[in-house]
């Protein structure tokens, strides 16, 4: 689903180089983690994916589209999670989602019962007229992940997820990735909780500096480094020095 | 085909979506709807005084006569029938003098005092003497003056409150010139008419000099240049209220900016580049909408001019009489305005940098755009600095259609300057939004 070939990428003004060569791939249908350190290079990768950032040089290839050449068509395809609440927060869930669902060119009653079928997995159907702003933490989360399913994307991408979400309103978005990936889809995961990601992910790639530290099955990494768990793989890997 | 339909239908739900927004924010919507009503009001209430030239103000006057002859009762007089002028000789039951009028004035307990110097009658009355046997002797009239040589320094001695305007100043000094010269005249001519018509001459040949009727022989009447009924350029509600809806117009880059910003922080701006198809499609809902705000703005502004504003005693805006350009004209203002406000949101990465600079650039664009005193009155340098003011086109504009009885073409040349406004302003924004993605 995911080829990445010698990624670079300084921004302005910046004194080090975001990603220095980075190669990742990753086979459809998998859910794959993204996972490094503060400033290892995971947003700008995934920005680089998404088409927000343009890179200084290497290919990024999503599910065969390139993404310098086929931006729009990448887009159809995939939907991002971003890690902010990217909601109108005055508006209610419904009206946030059926202009997201407009914009992707959904309409009528497609578009509304589709909302009301996320809604209702996601638990937030008796709250569809409820403005954001008075959601909690968690339902944000939640509405904030509906947004990007509506045009059933073949590749999710979720940039922390479950940050600063309950355990009831995480265990809802784990189980809902994990039936979402059942049925065929792929999706692509980073987060800094390392215990969900060993419990969702099939690959993780590890990241740091800019490059590919490590990749594989995530069960083969744990074992083949003589780790306990991925916390632990993490740790051994890209030290445990503070970063910032 | 299917592309353009799309396409239409992303700015619909685009400006739908901001609809929302716009109304579920009813303290903004009020905000941006009726705080520019109430500042065109109270701009044109508080800027018909000084619009009038004072006119129609009453003013104490502080009356010393140290005189006491033909000449200060005359300038008494005339400024007695005026009704600008209220003429006070005395304050608390005490008679006036030089020394009470300075301390007065300038305490700023009263804004004007005027002292008439003792023998200024006298000495005007030597100088008509002089002049009418001057000119009676080279027309060979038979009677000869009393005359002496000229005494200086009777001049009559003006003070003002030391925070009094210039143009007030101006005014005044004006008035009183105008009263003097015309009592000199008078005495003049009188003395003349008595050189010519002494106890030698024929008395059939008695010249009766009607002076007042042959001072009017020249008459000076402010005439329209423009073909219109109404009496639209002398008004000040005329410039008021188009300068100050143009003002309030610009302000909606408030919203815009901070919408932007907002949009910016919270991740909504990231989640509408994710979504397949061109941004501009977004950008242009987006700008529709605020176009169509501004609109109405600045009609609901515009409507207060006429209806409202008569309320306060003041005349009806005349809207002239090309409604199609004058729509065209608002659309064109708005969606500079609109512009600006992309500009300010694009350059700026906190509400907190923008708003403040945002305003405050609006004041200064509308003052040196002539919103404020009229660009006339500037200095060279500033009235070649106003065209870089978006603001002074607008006004130009409406100037144009409100009071010289412009034509949608010949609006067309400035309106296409305004556009060349907001292609700059979008310009820089894309340039700037291009380097922070880099």
């Amino acid at each position: 689903m995911l080829q990445i070939n010698n990624l670079h990428k300084t921004y302005k003004h910046a004194l080090e180089p975001s990603l220095q060569g980075l190669n990742i791939q990753f086979s459809t249908g998998i859910i794959a983690g993204l996972l490094g350190p503060n400033g290892a290079g995971k947003t700008t990768t995934i920005s680089i994916i998404c088409g927000l950032v343009a890179p200084d040089n290497g290919d990024v290839v999503v599910l065969g589209d390139n993404v310098r050449t086929e931006l729009d068509i990448i887009k159809r395809k995939i939907g991002v999670v971003p890690q902010s609440i990217a909601l109108y927060p005055q508006l209610s869930v419904f009206e946030n989602l059926q202009y997201v669902g407009k914009l992707y060119g959904l309409e009528g009653t497609e578009l509304k019962d589709k909302i009301y079928h996320y809604l209702k997995i996601f638990g937030l159907d008796n709250n569809a007229k409820k403005s954001i702003k008075n959601f909690s933490g968690g339902m944000k989360r939640r509405a904030n992940i509906i947004a990007a399913l509506l045009h059933e994307p073949v590749l999710l991408i979720l940039d922390e997820p479950t940050a600063g979400v309950d355990v009831q309103s995480r265990n809802m978005i784990m189980d809902f990735l994990k039936m979402y990936n059942a049925q065929g889809h792929s999706i692509i995961y980073t987060s800094h909780l390392l215990e969900e990601a060993q419990e969702l992910c099939d690959e993780v790639a590890i990241i740091d500096n800019g490059k590919l530290v490590v990749h594989g099955n995530t069960e083969d990494l744990i074992s083949s480094h003589h780790a306990n768990n991925l916390e632990d793989l993490f740790l051994k890997i890209t030290g445990t020095k503070v970063r910032d | 085909m299917q592309k353009k339909a799309a396409s239409v239908s992303r700015i619909i739900a685009t400006i739908i979506n901001e609809c929302r927004l716009f109304v579920k924010d009813i303290a903004g919507l009020s905000l941006l709807l009726l705080m520019p009503i109430v500042l065109t009001v109270i701009m044109a209430l508080i800027q018909d005084a000084p619009f009038r030239e004072y006119q129609n103000i009453r003013f104490d006057v502080l009356w010393v006569d140290n005189d006491h002859g033909q000449l200060a009762k005359k300038l008494q007089e005339d400024f007695s029938q005026t009704k600008q002028f209220h003429l006070v000789t005395s304050v608390d039951d005490k008679a006036l003098d030089d020394a009470a009028v300075k301390d007065l004035v300038q305490k700023g307990k009263y804004q004007i005092g005027i002292v008439i110097p003792n023998g200024l009658s006298a000495e005007v009355i030597n100088s008509a003497n002089q002049i009418a046997n001057d000119i009676g002797s080279k027309i060979g009239a038979p009677g000869k003056l009393p005359q002496r040589e000229s005494r200086p320094g009777n001049d009559i001695q003006v003070y003002f409150d030391p925070a009094a305007k210039q143009t007030f100043k101006l005014s005044i000094m004006n008035a009183l010139e105008k009263f003097t010269t015309k009592s000199e005249a008078e005495l003049t001519l009188s003395r003349l008419a008595k050189t010519m018509n002494s106890q030698d001459s024929n008395p059939n040949d008695s010249v009766n000099i009607d002076l007042q009727n042959r001072l009017r022989a020249v008459g000076i009447r402010e005439a329209s240049p423009v073909n219109t009924s109404v009496s639209s350029a002398t008004n000040s509600v005329q410039h008021n209220v188009p300068a100050w809806a143009i003002f309030g117009l610009f302000f909606i880059i408030i919203p815009i900016a901070g919408n932007m910003i907002g949009e910016r922080e919270d991740g909504s701006l990231t989640r509408l580049k994710l979504i397949p198809g061109s941004y501009f499609d977004i950008l242009f809902g987006k700008l529709f909408f605020y176009v169509m705000v501004g609109v109405l703005q600045f009609y609901l502004m515009l409507q207060a001019g006429v209806y409202l504003l008569p309320h306060f005693g003041l005349p009806a805006l005349y809207m002239g009489h090309a409604p199609v350009a004058l729509l065209l004209t608002a659309i064109v203002i708005s969606f500079t305005a609109t512009s600006y406000g992309v500009l300010i949101g694009t350059v700026f990465q906190t509400a907190n940098q923008a708003l403040p600079f945002g305003s405050i650039s609006i004041v200064i664009l509308s003052a040196i755009g002539g919103i404020w005193v009229p660009v006339q009155i500037l200095p060279y340098a500033l009235q070649q600095l106003a065209k870089v003011s978006p603001l002074h086109w607008a006004l130009d504009i409406i100037n144009d259609l409100f009071l010289r009885n412009g034509s949608f073409y010949g609006i067309l040349p400035k309106l296409s300057i305004l556009l060349g406004f907001s292609a700059v302003f979008f310009i820089i924004a894309g340039i700037v939004e291009k380097r922070r993605t880099r």
